[in-house]
């Protein structure tokens, strides 16, 4: 081709040494090849210190702990019509059960039974739920339904048709967390 | 091709005659016999099931020793060079050879147990981490930096056009041979690998995107001027294909060293994919563009078919592009099929695993058709070559080199000159700072990020102020072979220094989690060793990954104490076969038995093989003393016991499962093979959790 530049352009200067006839410009690097290498290393001091130096970010054990958890809880909550008291059990041992109830407790019934789950004994109507003493039974499926159906003579309003089974179940959990399971 | 680009070009770089054509020759013949010693010992079944260095210890100590043998050749003709500066190409061949010997020699250190059989000096994480430092780096320094060193060569001669920055060829050097060597943990990401080191292996992969394609900058620009030579030209045609291979393949690791993109991919074909669009492309194109380019001259004939070779070109290139293509639909469809879950992501959604199989299968008949068409074309070549060099002569002959002046004294760079100057000694603190930094704890880390920051800062200020002095250094450097060596080697130890030294020297007791392994009877331990001879690793990982839909398939996610008696470690790198890390007690002995003589008699479809030797060839219990002595060395903790209670364990664990077996209606004697593999798989996932109290 006869076009093609036979001399570099004058802004190329060729390096004066040659290799066994290979010449080198010495060019530029080209800006966009060193704003990719600048943002990966600034990527990096990100990164490390969101993951590693901080604290913020999220081991991925942890992460999995809480999907797994969001997992039982969702598997839970599909059983909830069938609900018996391992079951419940079950739930009260997790936290995203726990942490569900603990919202509902505290909006819904702390009126009554405190936030300290005490009730009377803190200066609230209900009776109180970590007594260890239990009116109307204490098997997890008999508390289910006090929540559920109320004990309206006593003033403790029935539950299950306001808030729904799932929430009462989440609720109930929350109460159990307090609890041990008998063996 | 490597060899021989190498030797070809480094003697018309340095303008010096390979110094010794007795080690030439010794090498050449030497790396034969290694072949044929791999192509024979492999489907015997001795390995060491760690990939890329699967090869027993004494051909391990055969490779260590024609590596030398190269080496020596290669230093010997640079000490009698007659062209006082080292070309780029030089710089990566020094790299290649001494890190390639670095990696080889760390990865293969094993102890013995018999003439054919060694157990290596890591288990568990630590031969994890070991290994794939090397891994990663064998595709560095042996399939990137010396071809890479072939380009800088190769390509300008062919294009007739200077290379393209000789800047760039400086920077991008020396990051890459920097940054490559830490990026390693990027094969286990996800896996029970500490995080600090998985964050490690991410973020250096990313930066290692720059640095690689500052090399296929300077191949693809370098033809700036010459693109219309493509049209007419075979050898360019290749070049700039591999080239772009190059970019191309060194663009998607970054990619797949993302965790979450990591998270897909790892255990499939995609990173099959990935590495034959480096290796058919980038290696193999630039292998058969100098083999077109160099043909003529060496035979001082015109080569027999350049249509030839144009064809040689496009089914090669067809080739390659089907079967990659192939694999990432593959790879990504296995991915996606196995991670899928529904019922708002509570169940998987492909719970067989065969499905997931099923579902790949047309991909892998597309890949057999891409591979053969890049097998036609080899056939081409090797044709072609035959047509060209039939009754041919070899150009034999000496060339007169026109010698610079001998160097005046003052190019001399001693150790002093090449350390105690400004870029080195801003590099060094840089990185210490930075270690110091990412590893340090409070006060020492928030010094490291200071002194970090003021050395970037007052780098910058010296380069303004004194960048033409650096730049008669390096000049200078470039001078002195030795110097410019030593400093590569410092560059390229220093990454896997920080990560594997503290990874090997902390107590075993951090490297376990909550749990520990229970260490293997000998009759597992030799079921272990069948189960390395057999290849199962091939197929199937032991290593549950921290993501839920591992965990919801294979069961609680796998702890580092699971696997730290392992020697050598068995975590895998492709599914084509589901998880073994829990398998233990999943099924009764008969089923295994049954499995392993016919899998497709248990599971309909699968493409499992059948292994029905085990069933007839007798254990091999005579040697089971001899590894046991080097378990016991290595720190696995067997108490001491005598040849005779060893056998006796065996006899007495072989019976039980003999006598399961015969109770389920199969009748197997308690010295076959298949015994010790049962118990081995029935171990798997045994573990005894740890107290922190105990674990100190
Ligand atoms: C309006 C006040 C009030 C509210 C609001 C209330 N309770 Fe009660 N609760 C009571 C009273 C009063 C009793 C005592 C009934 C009795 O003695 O028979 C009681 C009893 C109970 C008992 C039975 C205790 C035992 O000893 O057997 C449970 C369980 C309980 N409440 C749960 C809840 C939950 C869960 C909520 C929220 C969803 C809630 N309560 C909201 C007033 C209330
Ligand atoms: C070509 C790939 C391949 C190889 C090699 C292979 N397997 Fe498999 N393996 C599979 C596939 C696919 C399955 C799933 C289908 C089935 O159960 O057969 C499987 C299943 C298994 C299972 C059952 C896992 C479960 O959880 O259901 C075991 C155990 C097993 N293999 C052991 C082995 C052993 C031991 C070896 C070596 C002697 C081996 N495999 C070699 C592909 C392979």
């Amino acid at each position: 081709m006869t076009n093609a530049p036979k001399t570099p352009p004058p802004e190329d200067p060729i390096r004066e040494h040659t290799y066994d006839g290979i010449q080198e410009y010495d060019k530029r690097l080209p800006n966009w090849w060193l704003f990719t290498l600048y943002a990966t290393i600034v990527f990096w001091i990100g990164y490390w210190f969101y993951y590693e130096t901080s604290g913020i970010g999220p081991r991925d054990t942890a992460v999995l702990a809480a999907e797994l958890e969001r997992i039982e809880a969702a598997k839970l909550a599909a059983a909830a019509d069938l609900l018996d008291d391992g079951t419940l059990w079950q739930m009260s041992r997790n936290s995203v059960f726990v942490q569900a109830g603990r919202a509902t407790f505290n909006s819904t019934c702390a009126s009554c039974h405190k936030e300290s789950l005490r009730g009377a004994e803190d200066g609230g109507i209900g009776a109180s739920l970590v007594d260890g003493t239990w009116v109307h039974g204490g098997r997890p499926t008999e508390i289910f339904a006090v929540v559920d159906k109320g004990v309206l003579e006593k003033g403790m309003p029935a539950w299950g048709p306001i808030i729904g089974a799932k929430k009462t179940a989440e609720v109930v959990a929350y109460i159990l967390s307090h609890h041990e399971e008998a063996k | 091709m490597m060899f021989a680009g190498i030797y070809y070009s480094t003697q018309r770089l340095v303008k010096a005659r390979l110094a010794s054509d007795f080690l030439s020759a010794l090498h050449f013949w030497g790396w034969q016999a290694i072949i044929v010693a791999a192509a024979i010992t492999l489907p015997l079944g001795f390995s060491r099931s760690k990939e890329y260095a699967e090869l027993i210890w004494p051909i391990n100590i055969a490779v260590a020793f024609i590596w030398v043998v190269f080496a020596v050749n290669f230093f010997w003709t640079l000490a009698r060079r007659r062209e006082p500066s080292l070309y780029v190409a030089i710089w990566f061949y020094i790299a290649t050879i001494v890190t390639v010997a670095m990696l080889y020699i760390v990865n293969h250190l094993s102890i013995p147990t018999s003439l054919l059989h060694s157990y290596p000096v890591f288990g568990g994480v630590q031969d994890a981490l070991v290994q794939w430092w090397y891994g990663h780096n064998a595709v560095a320094f042996f399939l990137t930096t010396p071809i890479l060193g072939i380009m800088y060569y190769f390509l300008p001669k062919a294009a007739e056009r200077p290379v393209y920055s000789y800047r760039l060829s400086v920077i991008h050097f020396w990051s890459l041979v920097f940054i490559y060597i830490w990026a390693g943990p990027h094969h286990l990401l996800n896996t029970s690998l500490p995080d600090w080191l998985q964050t490690l292996g991410m973020t250096f992969s990313l930066m290692l995107w720059a640095p690689s394609w500052g090399g296929m900058l300077n191949g693809l620009l370098t033809l700036r001027g010459a693109w219309h030579k493509l049209r007419t030209d075979p050898v360019l045609k290749f070049f700039a294909a591999a080239v772009t291979f190059y970019g191309m393949a060194t663009f998607e690791g970054p990619l797949l060293s993302i965790k979450s993109v990591n998270g897909l991919a790892h255990y499939t074909d995609w990173i099959i994919g990935h590495v034959h669009a480096g290796a058919l492309g980038w290696n193999g194109f630039m292998a058969a563009g100098m083999i077109y380019w160099l043909l003529p001259k060496l035979w001082n004939k015109p080569l027999y078919s350049q249509s030839l070779a144009n064809l040689h070109f496009w089914t090669g290139l067809v080739g390659i592009l089907l079967y990659v293509a192939a694999m990432w639909v593959s790879g990504i469809t296995q991915g996606l099929m196995l991670n899928a879950t529904t019922e708002g992501g509570t169940v998987l959604a492909y719970p067989n695993f065969l499905d997931t199989l099923n579902a790949i299968r047309p991909m892998m008949l597309m890949r057999v058709i891409g591979g053969g068409l890049y097998l036609v074309g080899w056939l081409v070549l090797a044709y072609n070559l035959w047509r060209t060099i039939r009754g041919a002569q070899t150009v034999n002959g000496s060339i007169e080199v026109y010698a610079e002046k001998p160097a005046a004294a003052d190019t001399r760079l001693g150790f002093a000159g090449s350390v105690f100057n400004a870029p080195v000694l801003l590099s060094v603190f840089l990185t210490g700072f930075a270690t110091l930094w990412m590893l340090g704890e409070n006060l020492v880390s928030v010094a490291g990020l200071v002194g970090a920051l003021l050395t970037v800062v007052a780098g910058y200020a010296l380069l303004y102020s004194r960048g033409k002095v650096w730049q008669g250094w390096y000049e200078r450097l470039l001078l002195n072979a030795l110097p410019f060596t030593v400093l590569t080697f410092v560059a390229v130890a220093a990454g896997g220094l920080i990560q594997i030294v503290p990874t090997v020297m902390v107590q075993k007791a951090a490297n376990m989690e909550d749990r520990v392994q229970v260490p293997y009877t000998p009759l597992e331990l030799a079921g272990r060793d069948l189960y390395v001879r057999e290849g199962c690793y091939t197929c199937h990982s032991q290593m549950i990954r921290t993501m839920v839909p591992d965990v919801l398939r294979y069961g609680d996610y796998s702890r580092l104490g699971e696997s730290i008696y392992d020697y050598p470690f068995q975590w895998g790198s492709r599914r084509a076969g589901p998880d073994l890390a829990r398998v233990g007690g999943k099924y009764p002995d008969v089923w295994h038995l049954r499995h392993m003589e016919d899998p497709r008699s248990i599971s309909v479809g699968s493409n499992m093989p059948s292994y029905p030797w085990l069933s007839e060839r007798n254990l091999d219990v005579a040697s089971l003393p001899a590894k046991i002595n080097v378990q016991r060395t290595l720190g696995v903790p067997y108490g001491p016991l005598t040849p005779q209670q060893i056998f006796d364990q065996v006899n007495e664990q072989a019976k039980g499962i003999a006598k399961n077996l015969r109770d389920a209606g199969a009748y197997v004697a308690p010295e076959k093979e298949i015994i010790a593999l049962i118990a081995y798989l029935q171990k798997l996932g045994q573990f005894e959790p740890v107290t922190p109290a105990a674990a100190n």
